[in-house]
């Protein structure tokens, strides 16, 4: 009997300590420790750890042999842990504003080092690793890419675990997925839709201001002569496309540049719609008959574009009704038609817009008539020597004088036709908290509320690749944003820059010299520290051209060259 | 040898002069066009597509007095319409200070009705002029195989066999592909795609006719390989032809709308039904017409063809019938 209490007892002890050891875990204050940063739960031992950092820290940097290549960008310096310098060949006041941009993301040096290479480019392509608010899960190809939070995300978490990023190019499918209820958020409405939405009490309407321009673009014979261009420019009825193409709050642009940016639309205005003036400026040229050619475009959706199809036939019709000019219409392969139009390689008219990546003039006029250039052919000097002596001003007021000469310029030359300012719009369930599309960029994905641990957002168009320094379709953009950030970002409501990855970038005197702070305490998707290599690392992946990381899914980087005029050691 | 065909003289002898006997008598007999007519007309279902199909051709042909505008013509600036307006018909309740279009318009602002007749040229025209020269090559291939043989027959017939294997629009857009977009293109996309389908059947009836005893009399008269092959066994071997040539241009005026649908076949501003309806693919729950009629019109030409080749089959070649 004695025996038996004995060993209840003891089994009573045995199962009670193997459910406290069971609990254990789950009660145990180390979880939290691990997932959250160290700087956020302990900040008094996070500073021996950063001096540590500091004391450790070999900072790399990149540098352009000389100033000579032509580029905006001398060297990149990770002074410290969490300092960068960025040394300018000459001025740029416009440095925040497309630092911002997403192609200029940071990624883990380790990861980047390890798939920046040809061996290892479906990585690099598909699988990024950055600092985002929410982590690659998966990208079923042909249908969805999934993300999942990151726990150790440094600003402030998603409401919901899992965002979901689908597309589809029908404007009619991503309405009835959005009504239906199966997705969250849709972009690019079709503006006959626009009613339909506002109308129906379980849908949100949201206005896209961001700034686009559609022009029509020639480039070669017979458009090399200048008085063709005039003809076209003239013969052109513009109000007549927008009224009748384009969604309420479309306008006719005065310049090439919207005239919601600083500096826009300052200098004379465009050509009015003149067909017998146009007539006559093309017999002049020698064409009284008019001649044969082509319309070019892709049918992608755009919101300076939102039904290519009918607007290159309404093209057809006024160039052969007002010009006599007979013009065939070809659809090409969307990536197709973005590499022979830029390269200025397409022989007839095609149709090309712009939206802009950052609030700022150069992001339109630097852009597109830079020198180096070929997009428009014949590179015209007044118009980029404005454009240069204006890019280095940083007071607005000051550089207006140099933007009036630069567009009147382009007026003069007519390098291409500006049709259109669309008005465009995303549209929303109206459960959905937070429900924004920002003017620059991609919606902040991680700030809206579903009320669900699923977001679903569809966009008219699958991504190219995740790796968006060398992308620069808005789908790619888009997906990347997600991932990876910048050293400063756009508002959620306007062009402001705000910071990001870095937690201020100030300049010298003649912003020759930016120098950007970084934020301490963030941490990539694959658990590695973010500190001033990354930032070298990753810019000098982008910007330099013999770099042995400067492998991308085209290898052209074209933001990195254009932004920032050119890449460092580029061979002919 | 002398008691064998006596008998076949003597009966040949007594058949004519019992045709003789019969004509004499007041017979006459029907050619084969009029025996063939009795019965397609027997078959209603040959009459109801031949009539429609005699419907589009008048369509096609005035195309000019039917339609009230140019198909291409924009009326931007012409009429205080907007564009993908519904339909408008004044003795329908359609209010009278609208201008009326009874299809409605489409996204550039043109009156649909007139693109949908205009439409039934180019498809009709697709039609007959793909299979026509599939049917001419196809027949070439296939006779010229079926009555050579040998290495002959299986270098044409395999190669016929590889066309064959693949899905006939998949190729068609690999060809298109290959040539470039465009009507034209498309076409001969279609009529390269249909071949294979004539020159099987053409072999398979000159294989049958060939072992036919005219054909080994004439043979046997001294008739050369041409005249035996173009004189004796085709004639004889194209009803199969035609039924499957019926058949083949409601196929192929699928075939060319779905190209045209995704942007491989008839270019802008050309009126075709199928470029109609990609153009406007988006707009099907907003402006549902500009849709709904080129599809219609598309449905019914297909449809006239099956008929009429349906009906065609049973009346040339009654024992294929069910």
């Amino acid at each position: 009997m004695k025996n038996k209490t004995l060993y209840l007892l003891f089994a009573a002890v045995l199962t009670l300590s193997l459910v406290l050891a069971a609990c254990a875990p789950e009660a145990a204050p180390e979880a939290p420790a691990a997932e959250e940063p160290a700087a956020v739960e302990e900040p008094v031992a996070e500073e021996p750890a950063a001096e540590e950092v500091m004391a450790e820290f070999e900072g790399k940097m990149v540098q352009a042999p000389s100033c000579d290549y032509g580029g905006k960008i001398d060297s990149i310096v990770a002074v410290d842990a969490y300092t960068v310098e960025f040394t300018m060949c000459k001025p740029d006041p416009a440095f925040p504003a497309k630092a911002a941009f997403t192609p200029f993301g940071i990624y883990a040096e380790e990861w980047l080092m390890a798939n920046a290479s040809n061996a290892n480019q479906e990585t690099l392509l598909s699988a990024p690793v950055g600092t985002g608010p929410f982590a690659l899960d998966n990208w079923a190809r042909g249908e969805s890419i999934t993300y999942k939070a990151y726990d150790g995300y440094w600003g402030d978490k998603p409401a919901y675990d899992t965002l979901v990023i689908r597309w589809a190019t029908e404007g009619a499918q991503r309405l009835l997925e959005l009504q239906s209820g199966t997705v969250d958020q849709i972009t690019n409405l079709s503006p006959d839709d626009y009613a339909t939405v506002q109308d129906d009490a379980n849908l949100t309407f949201l206005p896209v201001a961001n700034p686009n321009v559609l022009y029509l673009a020639m480039t070669n014979p017979p458009f090399d002569n200048v008085e063709v261009r005039r003809a076209i420019a003239m013969g052109i009825d513009r109000a007549r496309i927008v009224d009748n193409f384009y969604a309420e709050g479309s306008v006719v642009p005065s310049h090439f540049t919207p005239c919601s940016l600083p500096n826009g639309c300052v200098g004379d205005s465009w050509y009015e719609f003149d067909a017998a003036a146009a007539k006559q400026a093309l017999a002049d040229a020698g064409y009284p008959d008019g001649f044969e050619t082509t319309i070019y475009y892709r049918d992608v959706f755009r919101g300076y574009l939102p039904e290519p199809g009918l607007v290159a036939v309404e093209f057809q019709t006024q160039l052969r009704d007002n010009l006599g000019i007979e013009a065939e219409v070809i659809v090409m392969e969307s990536g197709e038609f973005i590499d022979e139009s830029t390269n200025g390689r397409l022989n007839g008219l095609y149709l090309l817009g712009w939206g802009a990546d950052y609030p700022h003039v150069t992001n339109f006029l630097d852009y597109h008539f830079a020198a180096a250039n070929p997009q428009f052919g014949e590179v015209h000097p007044s118009i980029y020597e404005a454009l240069e002596k204006a890019s280095q001003l940083g007071d607005p007021a000051e550089a207006k004088a140099l933007y009036v000469e630069a567009n009147n310029a382009i007026k003069e030359l007519v390098p291409m036709v500006p049709i259109a300012n669309g008005a465009s719009a995303s549209a929303a369930l109206n459960t959905l908290g937070n429900a924004h599309f920002r003017p620059f960029g991609a919606p902040l994905m991680a700030q809206v509320d579903p009320g669900k641990d699923t977001f679903v957002f569809m966009q008219n168009a699958e991504p190219i690749s995740l790796y968006c320094a060398d992308e620069t379709d808005g789908e790619s953009l888009a997906a990347c944003q997600q991932v990876v950030e910048t050293l400063l970002a756009y508002a959620i409501d306007s062009g402001e820059v705000v910071p990001e990855l870095a937690t201020a970038c100030t300049a010298n005197a003649d912003s020759t010299v930016w120098t950007c702070t970084l934020r301490e305490g963030v941490t990539f998707h694959d658990g590695s520290t973010f500190d001033a290599n990354d930032v070298v690392v990753s810019w000098a992946a982008g910007i330099d051209a013999s770099n042995e990381y400067h492998v991308g899914n085209t290898g052209v980087f074209d933001y990195y060259s254009y932004l920032w005029d050119g890449l460092m050691n580029l061979e002919d | 040898m002398t008691q064998q065909t006596e008998p076949k003289l003597t009966s040949l002898a007594e058949g004519i002069a019992d045709v003789e006997d019969l004509q004499d008598a007041g017979y006459q007999s029907d050619s084969l066009l009029k025996l063939t007519m009795r019965r397609i007309f027997r078959q209603r279902s040959a009459v109801i597509g031949g009539s429609i199909l005699l419907f589009l051709i008048l369509v096609a042909i005035f195309a000019p007095v039917i339609a009230p505008f140019d198909p291409n013509f924009v009326l931007i600036g012409h009429e205080d319409i907007k564009r993908r307006s519904d339909p408008c018909i004044h003795i329908l309740g359609c209010d009278e200070t609208q201008p009326q279009h009874i299809l409605g318009t489409d996204g550039n602002v043109r009156d649909v009705f007139s693109r949908v007749v205009y439409g039934t040229r180019v498809s009709l025209m697709v039609g007959f002029t793909t299979v026509g020269f599939a049917i001419v090559i196809g027949t070439l291939l296939g006779a010229l195989g079926g009555f050579l043989g040998g290495w002959i027959d299986n270098l044409i017939m395999r190669i016929m066999d590889v066309l064959l294997a693949f899905p006939s629009l998949l190729l068609a857009i690999a060809i298109v592909a290959v040539l470039g977009h465009g009507l034209q293109n498309a076409l001969l996309a279609i009529a390269i795609v249909s071949i294979p389908i004539y020159a099987r059947v053409v072999r398979a009836s000159v294989l049958s006719v060939k072992e036919q005893e005219y054909v080994a009399a004439s043979r046997a008269l001294g008739g050369s390989k041409m005249h035996i092959l173009f004189r004796r066994i085709l004639p004889n071997a194209v009803p199969p032809l035609i039924v499957q040539g019926t058949l083949g241009i409601a196929t192929a005026i699928l075939d060319a709308a779905a190209l045209s649908f995704l942007g491989l076949g008839a270019q802008p501003p050309t009126a075709e039904w199928g470029t109609m309806l990609g153009t406007e693919r988006n707009q099907i729950f907003t402006a549902p017409h500009l849709v709904f009629f080129p599809g219609l019109a598309i449905m019914i030409t297909v449809l006239a063809f099956n008929l009429l080749g349906d009906g065609l089959r049973d009346a040339i070649d009654p024992r294929l019938k069910n």
